[in-house]
């Protein structure tokens, strides 16, 4: 039970990652190589205006969230925009510089040390044999509510209507007025708002340490790959799928004697690699590009 | 005044001139095929006109607004319609999803006009007979009935111009019937349609002038008729009778 409630911790962390991911290649076609950078952003603004001005919580997430959609529209403006329409390829060179530049600013800034977002007293209740803090309710909660939002907005609004007319065909929804470069603009950076989230959700419920961009970045990829880059369905199922491989393969003994936690994050890379031999277009991609 | 002028298009991509010097002026609404070999660049043609396409040299004038500059999309609000050859329908979205998301990006005074959205969308799919698949995904239609479909969404979001490219290609008999039928409802109500087509009989019955693209440059323009009965035209197509 406890292996279980874990994987649901760490797959709607994973899940709100892939998602924004998941939403930035149906519209742009592109990678954004920053992610992992961007949930740094979110989560250390958060607990330095926490920590150190000493916000309340809410404010301060409000305040880590926009400073998260800044950097992300910045990010667009000078690593995105000039690049994406030449050809699909150039973001993923200029999304790691843009990377880069963030793990520097943020190693200058923030230091090695890992940071945890003080949230008060942990109250632990237990479910069956297993336990879980009452902070970790309200983050699985939110993602939840998150991810049913967002779909909410896809499949119900107009502006999700246009999101996913663009993903279809991007040059019949130019073509009928829909204005894509403004529509990428807001899909970038919901996406790294939903990135800052996740940076958010770690600093609560473990520590950000300022090193991890990279790891951050390479789990929503694993679940982007496994799922589908055209099913966002599938990348959030597999967001939460790897989760629990990745809790199964540390917290089970497997012939005699426990892997050592360290190679958790192997396991997103082992399913990368088998996927793409398997089944290239991911368990729930088609040939055809879908919202 | 012309409601489509065209003056001295031309454009070159990695060196090779694929439009050269293109002048046209297109008439409210006339009906103008738009035929030539494969390569001649008709479909690039649209999307210079439809801004796809940036051109290298000329200028395009539309109700006497410089457009040559303008995004696809701005062009689309301005009144220009475009039917894309491999299908421009969202497929995996419902036929009234289809029509809705083109209505809403409408601009916002003619959004008004139309009032009541979805009955807008009711009535498009209605002139097109599908009201029955309204709540059935694009994807589910034969290539006719998506072509129908996005012709009439395209009617329905108000556009004056409306560029058709191979409109019949995969599409069965009975259907090109129905889609003739669609293009002379917009000839009566007086819109403008560029066509690209194969299909010359089906040029003849609606059309009022065609020209023909070779090597980026009008060949031959003319009325139907006359241009099907050219010489030049078979020379084009099937090259020069070396006995001639």
């Amino acid at each position: 039970m406890q292996l279980l409630l874990n994987a649901l911790i760490a797959g709607s962390f994973a899940a709100l990652l892939a998602s924004g991911l998941s939403l930035v290649y149906g519209v742009l076609g592109i990678f954004n190589m920053a992610l992992g950078q961007l949930a740094l952003v979110g989560g250390l603004t958060t607990w330095w205006l926490v920590s150190i001005l000493s916000l309340p919580l809410p404010l301060a997430i409000a305040g880590g969230i926009l400073i998260t959609a800044l950097t992300t529209w910045f990010g667009f403006e000078f690593f995105v925009a000039p690049y994406y329409r030449r050809h699909r390829f150039l973001p993923l060179v200029t999304t790691i510089a843009f990377s880069m530049i963030l793990d520097g600013l943020i190693l200058v800034i923030f230091h090695q040390e890992p940071k945890t977002i003080d949230v008060g007293t942990r109250t632990l209740l237990p479910v069956f044999d297993a336990l879980i803090s009452s902070q970790q309710i309200v983050l699985i909660v939110l993602t939840i509510l998150f991810l049913a939002l967002l779909t909410w907005v896809l499949v119900k609004t107009a502006f999700g209507r246009r999101i996913r007319a663009t993903v279809q065909h991007p040059t019949a929804a130019e073509s009928l007025g829909i204005r894509s470069s403004l529509l990428h603009r807001i899909v970038f950076i919901v996406s790294g708002v939903l990135a800052g989230f996740a940076g958010i959700y770690v600093g609560i419920d473990q520590n950000l340490t300022p090193t991890i961009g990279f790891a951050i970045t390479i789990k929503a990829y694993a679940a982007i790959i496994a799922g589908g880059k055209d099913s966002m369905k599938g990348t959030i199922l597999c967001a939460y799928l790897i989760a629990l491989l990745e809790q199964l393969s540390i917290g089970l003994p497997w012939f005699g004697s426990y892997i050592p936690s360290g190679y958790q994050s192997t396991v997103a890379l082992l399913v990368i690699i088998l996927v793409l031999l398997i089944k290239p277009q991911g368990l729930f991609g088609s040939k055809t590009r879908i919202a | 005044m012309s409601l489509l002028s065209i003056k001295s298009l031309s454009l070159t991509l990695g060196g090779q001139p694929i439009l050269r010097g293109i002048d046209l002026e297109v008439e409210k609404g006339e009906v103008i095929g738009v035929i030539g070999p494969n390569g001649s660049g008709k479909t690039t043609l649209f999307n210079v006109l439809s801004g796809f396409l940036k051109p290298t040299h000329g200028k395009i004038h539309f109700k006497q607004t410089d457009m040559t500059g303008m995004a696809a999309s701005e062009r689309a609000r301005i009144g220009i319609g475009r039917v894309f050859q491999n299908f421009g329908v969202f497929r995996e979205m419902t036929l009234e999803e289809n029509v809705l998301v083109a209505l809403e990006a409408l601009p916002k005074e003619q959004r008004l006009v139309l009032g009541d959205l979805k009955k807008a969308v009711h009535s498009t799919l209605k002139l097109v007979h599908l009201e029955d698949h309204a709540k059935k995904k694009a994807n589910s239609l034969s290539g006719g009935q998506m072509r129908l479909l996005e012709i009439a969404r395209t009617l329905v979001s108000g556009k004056e111009l409306f560029l058709l490219d191979e409109p019949t290609a995969g599409v069965s008999p009975k259907m090109t019937g129905q889609i003739a039928d669609l293009i002379l409802t917009l000839k009566k109500e007086g819109k403008t349609v560029l066509i690209i087509e194969h299909d010359l009989p089906f040029i003849q019955k609606i059309c009022d002038r065609v020209i023909v693209l070779d090597v980026g440059e009008i060949a031959l323009q003319g009325k139907p008729d006359d241009v099907r009965h050219n010489g030049k035209l078979k020379e084009l197509y099937f090259g020069a009778d070396p006995t001639d």
